[in-house]
């Protein structure tokens, strides 16, 4: 299996014994990639054109064969139209005529589907031409048909009827396999083009500049695809499954709960090695739709396979937003979408665009609420070492490489004892109905000083996870994790913050620049008070900017934003 | 630091280029140790903030910093008696800038002119890791009841940048590569070598591990300085190759090794590396042969 496996990630070392792969000469293994301009070839002679349409309005011209007239006469689907391409290329190839009228039964042949010409650009550009009607009523038209005249007979019809569901079985398959195909394919094209999309961004983007929304969308383009390639290697998920605290919640709920999943469809989105859908497979789930848009997918498959799962678990490769997947609604979405302080890397608006696409009313959401929150920070050793210590490097002043600590949240494990005030949580989001614009917004915060606090050095921000059984289960804004597993049985929840086992998310340290803040006595009992806000950075989608301000109670207020890049 | 600390009389009145000169540490000391001038040549923008620190204490009339890469930018001068760098990666090749350096040598550095440091030696030796290795390879055998080796694989495959302990070490460590700066070509680094490693008891070799030495042998007093497991933590660490089989060795016995290196065909500061290891004893349940690949990436 491992040399059949599409290995589309050119970075990962066959790890195969074969001594070719090791001897290949410079350049040979990455042709496909450096070759940027693509040319599809006409049916009928050997001339190239750089897009599908020109080359179809060429044949249609000069050899009088209307290739989308045809597609629509027989409601050809994606498939039906690679069968197509392919019947005319092999005819070609073979020197047969082409039949007066090409009928649906000359594309039955499923082996049509296999190209002719090697990486035929065609197959690849079939997305751009014209839209038509759907294709999925006259496959529903066909199947029915053959129902139809199967109905009278006997045992050899019964027979027939087996060989038929069995036939279309393997068919479903096969357009399953394709369809992965095709996504890949698009996204390779994507990447080779930097183009996404462009009718509806176009429609809406009137009054921008053309060059500059191009600019942008290329900026955002990049940004995407290096979001997708940061998950495509193995350390990232090693570190992820290593997470217990993250892993085990996962699971603690899954299987503690089969009634949940036993006969469900569920959808994991950004299912990454594909542990979450194997726990969900196990609880006995009906079918499980892995979702992820990173080349580790393949990993996925490869993982589902091993483990026996590959006829629960379909693996799709895509963005959640343009795969198309083989249910029109799911029971259950479980997803790990959570970044560093809950928000960064901004998943969660993919989860609630499938959501609302794919949840059934009454479906659940896995984990179902998170919580955010904050806390003041007092911790003069973490600011003599990662601060103070640049005023002297070898006796050389490097303050300058201070900049970023002011103006970057800094990610990190902060000993318990640096909290010097109660924690205040300023956002709970029940899952099954926040939305997009939820996720941007401005909080209030207050906290009494412990006595821990010698001086204010920063704050502290960390979320919880809960995983309710029902979408009517509420959690209370206040409570902690902790205390909302302790109130019901078999509750599962967990925290990312500092008083418990920490976490890959670690927590967000945002340190106060105290050149530009103005000091203020605080002291143990004393009330501090304040807002934080979350932002989208314009020129980073996937990042944060988090703005907090803070006072004394009756005081003057100061503010301070740091970004999370 | 020593290098150029120790050797004042080396650096006075000389002009000094400073191959990647990040923060400019290395150009204040050659300024401190007394050179006529400095260039730092770095492309990343920290060049930016190199400025500013060397302008608060006080030498931006002894250095001059230039962002831009080495092949494209115009040099004050058009010769340089001593190029310093700290140029050395992971695996010393890994992301190294050697080529960036081989290049200023070429084109700037008077005939007679010296290069800081100028030698670089890389070491291997056989290491009983088991408990680590279940850690990060047995682990995907069985991820929370399931079955992860597809990833065990990519495991494998990469070397792993991590401190060994002295006393996992097994065998005698071996040099692989020694580099002259004086002479070495970027072709080089593209290099075979067939090696033994001798027990020095009876034990079991999960990995090799690899580690490299740098010299500066232009000093008055020549230093040096070690990254391997006897010494000193280093940001360098060591890397380690996970062997597919376990060998069992005894005391006095040679594990036949060959190790071959490449950078990248696509991008030349990962590098590909395989491994071949072969242990023949009378006994037959020991006897192990294999071939590993790995990428650095």
């Amino acid at each position: 299996m491992a040399e059949a496996y599409p290995c589309s990630d050119s970075e990962s070392v066959s790890s195969s014994d074969n001594d070719q792969d090791w001897l290949n000469k410079p350049g040979e293994e990455d042709e496909d990639e450096e070759q940027e301009q693509v040319t599809v070839v006409s049916f009928f002679d050997d001339k190239g054109f750089s897009d599908a349409k020109s080359m179809l309005a060429y044949c249609k011209d000069k050899f009088d064969f209307d290739f989308l007239g045809v597609r629509d006469r027989l409601h050809l689907d994606f498939h039906g139209c690679v069968k197509l391409i392919n019947f005319i290329r092999r005819g070609v190839k073979e020197g047969t005529a082409l039949p007066q009228e090409i009928t649906a039964e000359h594309l039955a042949d499923d082996s049509l589907l296999i190209p002719v010409l090697a990486d035929d650009a065609l197959i690849f550009c079939l997305d751009e031409l014209p839209e038509r009607t759907s294709g999925q009523a006259q496959e529903k038209g066909q199947a029915a048909e053959v129902q139809n005249s199967a109905s009278g007979g006997g045992p050899v019809v019964d027979e027939l009827l087996q060989k038929n569901a069995q036939l279309q079985a393997e068919l479903e398959q096969l357009a399953k396999q394709f369809t992965n195909y095709r996504l890949a394919v698009e996204q390779t094209l994507d990447k080779r083009w930097g183009v996404d999309d462009e009718g509806e961004a176009c429609k809406t983007a009137a009054p921008v500049a053309p060059a500059e929304q191009q600019k942008k969308k290329e900026e955002e383009k990049d940004e995407s695809a290096y979001y997708f390639e940061s998950y495509a290697h193995t350390d990232i998920h090693e570190t992820m499954i290593k997470d217990t605290v993250r892993t085990n919640a996962y699971r603690d709920f899954i299987y503690a709960n089969k009634h949940l999943f036993e006969g469900k469809v569920v959808l994991d989105i950004g299912c990454g090695t594909g542990i979450l859908s194997m726990f969900c497979a196990r609880a006995g789930a009906a079918r499980v739709l892995a979702v992820d848009n990173s080349a580790i997918l393949d990993k996925a498959r490869e993982n589902v396979f091993r483990n026996g799962l590959d006829r629960v678990i379909t693996c799709v490769r895509g963005r959640i937003e343009d795969v198309t997947l083989p249910v029109d609604k799911v029971d259950v979405i479980v997803s790990e979408w959570m970044g560093y302080c809950l928000l960064y890397e901004a998943m969660l608006p993919s989860v609630f665009f499938a959501r609302d696409k794919y949840l059934k009313p009454d479906g659940l959401l896995v984990p179902s609420h998170a919580s955010m929150w904050i806390a003041p920070v007092s911790d003069a050793e973490y600011v003599a070492e990662n601060v103070d210590w640049w005023r002297d490097v070898y006796g050389f002043d490097m303050r300058a490489m201070q900049a970023g600590i002011y103006t970057d949240a800094r990610m990190t494990v902060m000993p318990t004892d640096a909290v010097c005030g109660e924690a205040h949580a300023f956002r709970m989001l029940d899952l099954h109905t926040a939305k997009v614009a939820d996720l941007v917004f401005e909080d209030s915060w207050q906290t009494t000083l412990s006595d821990k606090v010698e001086g204010l050095d920063g704050f502290l921000v960390w979320f919880d996870c809960f995983f309710g059984e029902s979408r009517e289960e509420a959690v209370e804004a206040n409570l902690t994790a902790k205390e909302w597993v302790a109130a019901g049985r078999e509750r599962v929840a967990f925290t990312t913050g500092p008083y418990d086992t920490a976490t890959h998310w670690r927590q967000g340290l945002y340190l106060i620049d105290k050149e530009k803040a103005k000091d203020i006595e605080v002291g143990p009992g004393k009330k501090l008070v304040g807002n934080i806000r979350y932002a989208i950075p314009e020129d980073h989608a996937r990042g944060l900017n988090i703005t907090i301000a803070w006072a004394l109670e009756g005081g003057d207020s100061q503010v301070q934003t740091w970004l999370l890049h | 630091m020593n290098a150029i600390m120790q050797n004042k009389h080396i650096f006075k009145d000389k002009v000094v280029l400073d191959v990647g000169c990040g923060t400019g540490i290395l150009s204040m000391f050659a300024a401190k140790a007394g050179a006529k001038h400095v260039i730092g040549v770095d492309m990343s923008t920290i060049i930016f903030k190199a400025r500013e620190i060397v302008k608060v204490n006080g030498l931006e009339d002894k250095i001059t910093l230039i962002q831009g890469k080495m092949e494209e930018i115009e040099m004050p001068y058009p010769k340089v008696d001593i190029i310093i760098s700290e140029w050395m990666g992971y695996f010393l090749l890994y992301e190294s800038m050697l080529d960036t350096v081989l290049y200023a040598r070429d084109r700037y550095l008077n005939k007679d002119g010296l290069i800081f440091p100028d030698k670089a030696t890389i070491f291997v030796a056989g290491i009983e890791d088991g408990d680590y290795k279940e850690e990060k390879i047995g682990f995907w055998d069985n991820v929370y009841g399931f079955d992860y080796t597809p990833l065990k694989e990519t495991a494998l495959s990469e070397p792993l940048v991590d401190t060994v302990e002295m006393k996992a070490v097994v065998t005698d460590p071996t040099p692989v590569l020694t580099l002259d700066l004086y002479k070495v070509q970027p072709s080089d680094l593209a290099f075979s070598c067939p090696f033994d490693l001798t027990a020095r008891r009876d034990d079991f070799i999960h990995a090799l591990v690899a580690w490299f030495d740098i010299e500066f042998t232009a000093c008055h007093k020549p230093i040096r300085f070690s990254t391997g497991p006897h010494t000193k933590y280093t940001h360098w660490k060591q890397t380690v190759f996970y062997l597919k089989d376990v060998l069992t060795v005894q005391q006095g016995e040679k594990v036949e090794c060959s190790l071959h290196n490449r950078p990248n065909e696509k991008n030349r500061r990962d590098l590909d590396i395989k491994i071949q290891y072969r242990l023949d004893t009378q006994d037959p349940n020991r006897q192990a042969e294999g071939t590993c690949l790995y990428k650095m990436c």
